[in-house]
């Protein structure tokens, strides 16, 4: 239905949903250089939405899940696709209307499809963090994780964020009407597939067959290790760093068949006590510091 | 008299909080505010009240005592703005009668306490300090008539707008508050919430055919405002996934109703229905073709090869994999004399905790596997078995079917029971995570509705060794599991508590024996025959039960009374036939047999003194005494029967 109307392609969605957020005075910030499970992990959410300074950015993050890998041969599981995370800190009063804006940024009449906000409560529990909010479906298609933060780290908020988190490889199959990820087109005359297909077959090896699990554990162990003295030395944003190592070494651990039902739960508390204390000091210095200008 | 229109104008609110709301909604606002309608819908929680009084009612305001009127009348009438003369006295206080306030000046503090007042399971807030809601409150629109009530709640001021459909309808203006629900639906929306459920039951039943197992219509009714009711088609290729992991796919996932064949219904909230249809039906193949890729990798892996590897996959911490488990229940299906169907599908019955479609589907576990099964080629018996071995899975759901399906279903339950007791892991107060009294209520459906003769203290017992064969950390004698399914027996059954705890010490072990037996005692409690029974246990227990130095054995030669080698011959007849008859289960028989000792039991005590000065004759009686005790035992400890 759009291909007629010249719907765009992954490249130029993902620009169109830039331009309009930074219209909406997002700073435009870049992917992460650490593994994270999703855009929530990256310290330009986690971090940011603790203290009281407002805070508006908007990026493209690879989500890197190696449980969700199926060798690239399953069209519908990947373990990484593509998440367009906004933060408004605080939330606007019209932030739904602003969100649907954005739709309608790349070409989503919404008075022609069946928009709807479902039920979606949101929680992490390595980042000790909860929301409520919704999915937010277009004909029946989830495109988007609507979030109002109600914890990070553990800690109360002191202005609600709203984190909007488009799957932008669903919101293109939407736009593009492909059956799957792998026929999208990413920029003219390459799919999406050409990009991926091997990436998910050599990940999938590794992630689930070859992974070495004794380095990966004493890996979990010095990353523990490396992000308690880094607190202690004061060093929040480092000691981040090391929480989200640990978080994806754990992820690995478990696609890996490696850690047990009950030893889940208790890797799980070690990585939302890291990510507890590294919030708390974060807020600490953040009241220690010079203030702006 | 006025008419009021209250209205939170919400960001969508879950069903669940939607129903919450409308409780309080009905139980909390109605009866302050008047008899009125409750109109409930994803962004709009309201009360219309067609005839509000115009003053709220006078109220009684109470001093200090009459006796004290010199001391403090003075002071209460200043303090309530009146003169002194102006005060009344009632029931012997000093008061004043507090005319009631125009209801427009009343209505601010109340409709804001009103709204502060509602609660949901949970909650959010939007502002720090602000009002904790379900979701966001973004509008509140108040009128009283043609006025607009002066409503304030968290710094949101109540006005004259309210808003239709959020892509079609925009705000609107209510100019008088009977006109909401005509206004409303001129902007698109359907505000009252049993009209949604007939617009979307009409539209269902005009497609035809559609079902609704897992029940979504009550939560689509409050998802959507506008409904509109669609249906879409998919591929005839999906037909061949189990159907339950279809509709399910339909269900839980996208709230769809199941059609005949390739086909479902959904229910939109607005849009061009072309192009919503198409867009729904993209959705659904994608999913299905995703669960049945998933299925193909299973099915391509095979039944047999998933049951092998179950070794790799943990059961509980501390009880071994599911490759243990499945020994276990194949050793437990054995005992309970299961045949070969129920042995084969006790080691295939977990079989399906490997495969891909459970983990995407959990609440499908032993449908896939039976699924699994059938395409394997194994008889229907083994793959029925497997599919209801979960069951029954509520307190009242239903049984399973077949007979290898019970004596599985049993095993399932005595595992898990026996594990849990095991490893210490005992239900208490109201935390029971492994679902323990559930599994106790289905074995004992199990026995007394399906008829399984379950030993559930010999099964656990033997399951006991087993785990520790298994090298399980077991911390507990798992002994008290049969007690544990006794108490549950107490509520299964619809007989005095008492009844059931007399049975359980007969001389049944098995549990719907156990059941019959106290049904039995039950229902002739009444009876003469259970009356005589009843006192040869009770007199020979009250003195021999509390009383030390009875013999080994019955010597009969030392009977030296008439009374006592009449006892001593009803008890040679008596005993056999009551033993023979409770291992028939024939405990009408049993208890008629018992009766005979009645009165050879009265005349005993009449005429024989049992604590004779000879210390043999004396051990002799008591051990008499205690033997007929014992028989007539075989039909429960009767003492614990009220008479």
């Amino acid at each position: 239905m759009f291909a007629s109307m010249g719907a765009p392609n992954f490249q130029e969605m993902i620009a169109l949903l830039q331009r309009y957020w930074a219209e909406e005075g997002c700073v435009l910030m870049q992917p992460f250089h650490t593994e994270v499970g999703a855009g929530t992990f990256n310290p330009a959410t986690f971090l940011h939405c603790l203290g009281p300074e407002p805070w508006r950015a908007a990026y493209v993050e690879p989500s890197i899940r190696p449980s969700d890998g199926r060798y690239g041969e399953n069209p519908f599981r990947f373990q990484q696709h593509y998440q367009l995370q906004v933060i408004l800190k605080p939330a606007p009063e019209d932030v739904l209307d602003r969100y649907f804006a954005s739709l309608e940024s790349v070409g989503i009449d919404l008075q022609k499809h069946d928009v709807r906000l479902v039920e979606d409560d949101w929680e992490g529990p390595t980042l000790g963090a909860w929301g409520l909010g919704w999915e937010v479906w277009v004909d029946g298609m989830e495109v988007t994780q609507f979030t109002y933060f109600q914890q990070l780290g553990g800690l109360e908020l002191d202005l609600i964020p709203a984190e909007i988190t488009y799957g932008l490889e669903r919101l293109a199959m939407f736009l593009q009407d492909t059956r799957t990820a792998f026929e999208l087109e990413w920029a003219p005359g390459v799919a999406w597939g050409d990009v991926y297909r091997e990436s998910e077959r050599q990940w999938s090896i590794y992630n689930f067959d070859v992974a070495p699990i004794d380095v990966l554990m004493r890996r979990f162990g010095e990353h523990e290790v490396e992000c308690r003295e880094l607190v202690e030395l004061g060093l929040p944003l480092p000691a981040y760093d090391q929480v989200l190592k640990c978080s994806h070494v754990f992820n690995l651990l478990d696609a890996r068949g490696a850690i047990s039902v009950t030893e889940r739960a208790s890797y799980i508390a070690r990585v939302r006590n890291l990510a507890r204390r590294v919030a708390e000091l974060y807020v600490e210095s953040l009241s220690l510091a010079e203030p702006a200008g | 008299m006025p008419s009021l229109l209250v209205e939170i104008g919400c960001e969508e609110l879950p069903a669940s909080a939607c129903r919450e709301a409308q409780a309080q909604l009905r139980e909390q606002w109605l009866p302050e505010l008047g008899e009125g309608a409750v109109l409930v819908g994803p962004r709009r929680l309201a009360v219309l009240v067609p005839e509000v009084p115009e003053h709220e009612p006078d109220r009684w305001v109470q001093g200090p005592p009459e006796h004290l009127r010199e001391q403090a009348a003075a002071g209460f009438a200043r303090k309530q703005g009146v003169s002194e003369d102006e005060l009344e006295v009632r029931d012997g206080f000093l008061g004043v009668v507090v005319p009631g306030r125009p209801i427009s000046e009343a209505l601010p503090e109340k409709l804001a306490a009103l709204v502060e007042s509602l609660v949901f399971g949970k909650s959010m807030i939007w502002e720090k300090n602000g009002l904790r809601f379900s979701r966001p409150v973004r509008w509140l629109c108040a009128k009283l008539d043609r006025a607009t009530v002066k409503v304030e709640v968290a710094g949101l001021q109540a006005g004259h707008l309210t808003y239709g459909h959020r892509f079609t309808g925009g705000e609107v203006e209510l100019s008088r508050a009977d006109e909401y629900v005509e206004v409303l639906r001129a902007a698109g929306i359907e505000p009252v919430q049993d009209e949604r459920r007939h617009l979307i039951l009409e539209g269902l039943d005009a497609i035809g055919g559609w079902r609704d197992p897992a029940g979504v219509l009550e939560e689509v009714v409050f998802l959507v405002e506008s409904p509109i009711v669609l249906a879409g088609r998919f591929d005839e290729r999906f037909l061949e996934l189990p159907p339950r992991v279809v509709e399910t796919a339909m269900q839980s996932h996208q709230r769809y109703f199941p059609l005949e064949g390739a086909r479902f219904a959904f229910v939109a909230n607005g849009g061009d229905p072309n192009v919503v249809i198409s867009g729904n039906e993209r959705v659904l193949e994608g999913r299905l073709e995703d669960a049945h890729f998933t299925f193909e990798r299973d099915v391509a892996k095979g039944i047999e090869k998933l049951a092998e590897e179950l070794g790799a996959i943990t059961f509980v911490a501390g009880a071994g994999s599911f490759a243990e488990k499945a020994a276990r229940l194949q050793e437990l299906v054995a005992a309970l004399g299961g045949g070969e169907a129920s042995q084969e599908a006790a080691r295939l019955a977990k079989a399906d905790q490997g495969a891909e479609l459970v983990r995407e589907f959990p609440d499908l576990e032993g449908h896939i596997g039976a699924e699994y099964a059938r395409l394997a080629g194994f008889p229907e018996g083994v793959c029925a078995a497997i599919e209801e071995h979960y069951l029954p899975d509520s307190a009242d759901g239903p049984l399973p079917q077949t007979e290898p399906g019970r004596v599985l279903a049993a095993a399932e339950k005595v595992d898990n029971l026996t594990v849990a007791f095991a490893l210490g892991q005992r239900p208490t107060g109201s935390r029971d995570p492994h679902g323990l009294r559930r599994a106790a209520i289905g074995l004992c459906r199990i026995a007394v509705e399906g008829g399984l003769q379950i030993d559930v203290a010999a099964l656990a017992q033997r399951d006991h060794g087993l785990l520790v064969q298994q090298e399980a950390e077991v911390t507990d004698d798992p002994a008290d599991v049969a007690d544990f399914v006794f108490e549950r027996l107490e509520g299964v059954l619809d007989v005095p508590v008492e009844f059931v705890r007399a049975a359980r010490a007969g001389g049944v072990t098995e549990l719907g024996a156990v059941a019959e037996l106290a049904r039995t005692l039950a229902a002739e409690a009444s009876s003469e025959a259970f009356e005589q029974a009843y006192v040869a246990f009770d007199r020979a227990n009250r003195l021999a039960g509390r009383t030390d130095g009875a013999a080994a054995t019955l010597d009969p030669s030392l009977a030296t009374d008439e009374a006592e080698r009449a006892l001593i011959e009803a008890l040679g007849q008596a005993s056999p036939q009551i033993e023979a008859a409770v291992a028939e289960h024939d405990f009408h028989a049993a208890i008629a047999a018992a009766a005979e000792l009645g009165p050879p039991v009265d005349r005993f005590f009449d005429e024989v003194l049992v604590m004779a000065e000879d210390q043999r004759v004396r051990a002799n009686r008591l051990r008499l005494l205690l033997d007929v005790r014992d028989a007539v035992g075989a039909l429960g400890d009767l003492s614990q029967i009220p008479r």
